[in-house]
Order: structure tokens, then C-alpha cells, then sequence
């Protein structure tokens, strides 16, 4: 394994320690980076130096992903490409291992895994499923960070087609589907477990409010979110039962 | 609550958690399900953990926390919620509904305060911005640690403040109010959220056909129990 790599990855799993609005996760790109260019140091510091200025510059990613792009950007360094290169490099792969990871990861496995917990729970699993899921969803995510960083580094420039061709973007599909899938499951199984128990009154209040925040989410979009959906609800049912 | 010790270990729960979302690892720790699991554990009732977390877990399911989007932090937020229902066994149905509306006021504080430290750490990168374009690798790792130990700072504060206000209201609200419609509420809402998310991420392609599938088999699922 290359010198520093270890430090890296470790750095890389605070990548947005210090996001923010101009140069989103540039900071921590940087931090995750000198480990890797420190040999460059040694082998031509003016080099070095202008590394370290282009590492810290605007990025934004899919924070499993952002190795990818740091591997990238090191490997060209440490071939000496044109600095504009590197700087195209580090934007051009912006949009595509964000969208990617969302896809796969947010849109994907979280909701894969949580509706799975949840309906395992539903059907009677103890509380300790929760830490099953946490420890197999944290494998999978640590993995990632490996890979990514270490395909970064032995691909360089070229990282966009072996992304495109990798298990990340051939998997995004089917975790999706499956994703939905299990979601589908869970709703009404999560419905009957949660509404038990309640009068036929109450049951009604419920269903009721499901189909309105439903239709609601999906005429008014944004404007009625769901927290927001769900505070005004409560709010008015706590005002007329609670102060009777 | 467990008295002080109760306190700390929920605050420094929250604290890890709070890390979790966006600022180190992102392993789930922040779901409001594990969150309030593991705060359910730590106070000695991790089925009222499970049932605080599962609800707020559908409101969750509605968010895709993409990029620079705003969104709300469940994590500490299902920390005080299961913190009110706490020590109330036999009536968590009924309070379920409150320690609900709790938690969903709390996430929306809590996203507030991500979007707080956000603009810190803009301030901190402008005012920086000068040595970062010399290479000052110093301020690179000042700037980066400076960002981790706000927001460790970010979720302590704010549990403790979520767990202090659940002590609070507990006491302000009398215990025989039959809270159980709203509980019912709580849970329709929440039913809602998983819905709409499941229905919006679904967007084009296969995955529709599958969600529509997997509605079909759970209604068989829940019927069949």
C-alpha cells in the first residue's frame, strides 16, 4: 500500500468536518490529501506546493466516494500532469460520484436497509437487530472508502470510464428496485403494527391523516414536507384533545 | 431519567450521533430508528426506544440529505423523544403522539443548527481563504478540526437542550390526558412521509413496478398476521 494511504482513508471518513457553502467538502479533500502528497515533497516541493493549493479548491461528491477523486488527483500529480488538467479532473467528476453515490447509497442501500430493519423489528426481531444492520451497512461503507481511494490511486486521469464500468454503477440499478421492493413490503406491515392497538376512532384519525399527507406531499411537493406535515397535525390534534 | 448519569450518557450518545450525520463516518448512527434505540438502552427501556424510533424512522425514509440541501437532524431530536416517554410504561401509546411532535421540532432545530455551523465554516474558510491559496497546510488541518469540534460541540449542546426540554414538558403536561388520537396522528403522518419518499424516489425505470410489488406483498403480509 502506498506511503500515507491509511492516514487518508482515515481522514477521508471526515471529509465534511469542515463542509461549507464555498468550498463545500474542498477542506477536507485537502486534509485527506497531504498524507498521499508528502512524498511529492521531497521529490519536488514547488510542485508540492501548488498540490496542495489545487487540493483544497471547490469540491463536492458523494462523501464514500470522494477517494475516488483524491486517488485521481494525487495519481496525476505524481505524474506531473498540467495543473489545469488536475483542476478539470476534480470538477469533472463532481456531478457523476455525486449523483452515482446518491443513487446507490442514499436513494438505495439506507432506504434498503432501514425498511428491512424496520420491517424486521415489526415482525418481532429483537432491539439488537439495529446494531446487526448498523455494523453490516458500516462494513459496506468502510469497504467503499477503501476502494474508492485505492481505484483512485492506481487508475489516476482515467477514473471515469473504470467508474462507470465498476460494481457501483452495474449495482445502482437493482439496489434501487430492490429498495422499493422492501419499502413496498414494509408500509402496510409497518401500518398494521403501529396502528394496532388503537380504536376504531383513532385507526380512522390515522388512515385519514395517511391519505391526506399523502395526496398532500404529492399536489404541493416541496411546500408540504413532511416534518412540516407532521408538526401542524400534531399540533392541532395535541390543541383539541389536549386542552378539552 | 436516571438522574445525571442518565443525562450524561444521553448527551455524549447525542454527541456521537450528532457527528454521525454529516461530519464523521455516516454509518446510520444518525437514523432516528438506531438513535433511539441506543437512547431507548441507555435508560433501561429499549422497546420504547424501538417504538419512538420506528415512527420517526418513516419521517426520515422522506429524506434524501443530498449535497447543500437543508434537512432535518433526527438523530439527537429521537434522543429527546424517547427521553419524554421514558418511565411512562403501560402508556406509550397514548404519549406517543406527544414525544412525536417533540422529536419532529427538535430534528427541524437541529437542521437549523447544521445550517448555523455551515455558514461558521464559510466565515472561518473566506477569512482563511488568503493562506489556503499560499498552501498553509496548518490551516488546512485548523480549519478541518475546527469544523469536527463544532459540530461535536453542535450535537452535544443540542441533545442536552432536547433532553433538558423533555424533563421540562413532562413535568408541565398531567399525566391522565388521553393523548392516544394524536398518537394515532402521529403515526398516519409518519405512514404518509415513508409513502411519499418511497413514491418520489421511485421516480422512472423498474423501480415503481418493484415498489408497487412489494405493496402487494406487504398488504399479504399484514394481512396473513
Amino acid at each position: 500500500m502506498r506511503h500515507g494511504f491509511w492516514r487518508s482513508y482515515c481522514r477521508l471518513l471526515a471529509v465534511q468536518g469542515a463542509w461549507n457553502y464555498e468550498r463545500m467538502t474542498g477542506i477536507g479533500l485537502g486534509y485527506a490529501a497531504q498524507p498521499l502528497l508528502e512524498d511529492l515533497r521531497t521529490a519536488d516541493p514547488a510542485r508540492h506546493a501548488e498540490a496542495q493549493v489545487r487540493s483544497v479548491e471547490y469540491f463536492n461528491s458523494h462523501p464514500y466516494l470522494a477517494g475516488l477523486a483524491l486517488g485521481a488527483q494525487v495519481r496525476a500529480e505524481d505524474e506531473a500532469a498540467p495543473g489545469e488538467l488536475v483542476v478539470r479532473l476534480r470538477t469533472a467528476l463532481t456531478s457523476p460520484l455525486g449523483s452515482l453515490g446518491d443513487q446507490f447509497f442514499w436513494a438505495g442501500l439506507v432506504p434498503a436497509v432501514m425498511g428491512s430493519l424496520i420491517l424486521a423489528l415489526v415482525l418481532g426481531a429483537p432491539p439488537a437487530a439495529v446494531w446487526v444492520a448498523v455494523g453490516g451497512y458500516a462494513a459496506v461503507r468502510l469497504w467503499t472508502g477503501f476502494w474508492a481511494l485505492r481505484t483512485g490511486l492506481a487508475t489516476g486521469p482515467q477514473i471515469g470510464a473504470v467508474v462507470g464500468h465498476s460494481w457501483l454503477s452495474r449495482w445502482a440499478p437493482g439496489v434501487g428496485s430492490a429498495a422499493g421492493f422492501i419499502l413496498g413490503v414494509t408500509l402496510p406491515v409497518a401500518a398494521g403494527h403501529l396502528l394496532e392497538g388503537f380504536g376504531t376512532r383513532d385507526l380512522s384519525f390515522g388512515l385519514l391523516t395517511a391519505a391526506l399527507g399523502l395526496v398532500g406531499g404529492i399536489v404541493f411537493g416541496p411546500r408540504l414536507n413532511s416534518v412540516r406535515f407532521g408538526l401542524v397535525t400534531l399540533l392541532g390534534g395535541f390543541l383539541f384533545w389536549g386542552l378539552r | 431519567m436516571n438522574g445525571p448519569g442518565g443525562v450524561l450518557a444521553l448527551v455524549a450518545w447525542g454527541t456521537v450521533v450528532g457527528l454521525d450525520l454529516t461530519t464523521f463516518a455516516q454509518v446510520l448512527l444518525s437514523r432516528p430508528l438506531v438513535a433511539a434505540t441506543g437512547a431507548g438502552l441507555l435508560l433501561g427501556e429499549p422497546m420504547v426506544g424501538v417504538q419512538v424510533g420506528l415512527v420517526l424512522e418513516l419521517f426520515a425514509l422522506d429524506v434524501l440529505p443530498v449535497g447543500a440541501s437543508r434537512y432535518p437532524d433526527y438523530g439527537p431530536a429521537a434522543i429527546g423523544a424517547v427521553a419524554l416517554m421514558a418511565g411512562r410504561h403501560g402508556e406509550t401509546g397514548a404519549w406517543l403522539g406527544l414525544a412525536i411532535g417533540y422529536g419532529l421540532a427538535g430534528a427541524l432545530l437541529g437542521g437549523a443548527s447544521l445550517s448555523l455551523l455551515r455558514l461558521l465554516n464559510t466565515r472561518w474558510a473566506r477569512r482563511a481563504s488568503a493562506g489556503l491559496a499560499a498552501g498553509d497546510q496548518r490551516l488546512v488541518r485548523r480549519l478541518q478540526w475546527r469544523g469536527i469540534m463544532t459540530d461535536l460541540a453542535r450535537g452535544a449542546l443540542l441533545t442536552l437542550l432536547l433532553v433538558a426540554g423533555a424533563g421540562a414538558l413532562a413535568s408541565l403536561i398531567p399525566e391522565a390526558l388521553d393523548l392516544a388520537p394524536v398518537s394515532a396522528l402521529a403515526v398516519g403522518a409518519g405512514l404518509a412521509a415513508a409513502a411519499g419518499g418511497a413514491y418520489r424516489n421511485a421516480g422512472r425505470g423498474p423501480r415503481p413496478r418493484w415498489l408497487i410489488a412489494g405493496l402487494g406483498a406487504g398488504l399479504i403480509l399484514a394481512l396473513a398476521r
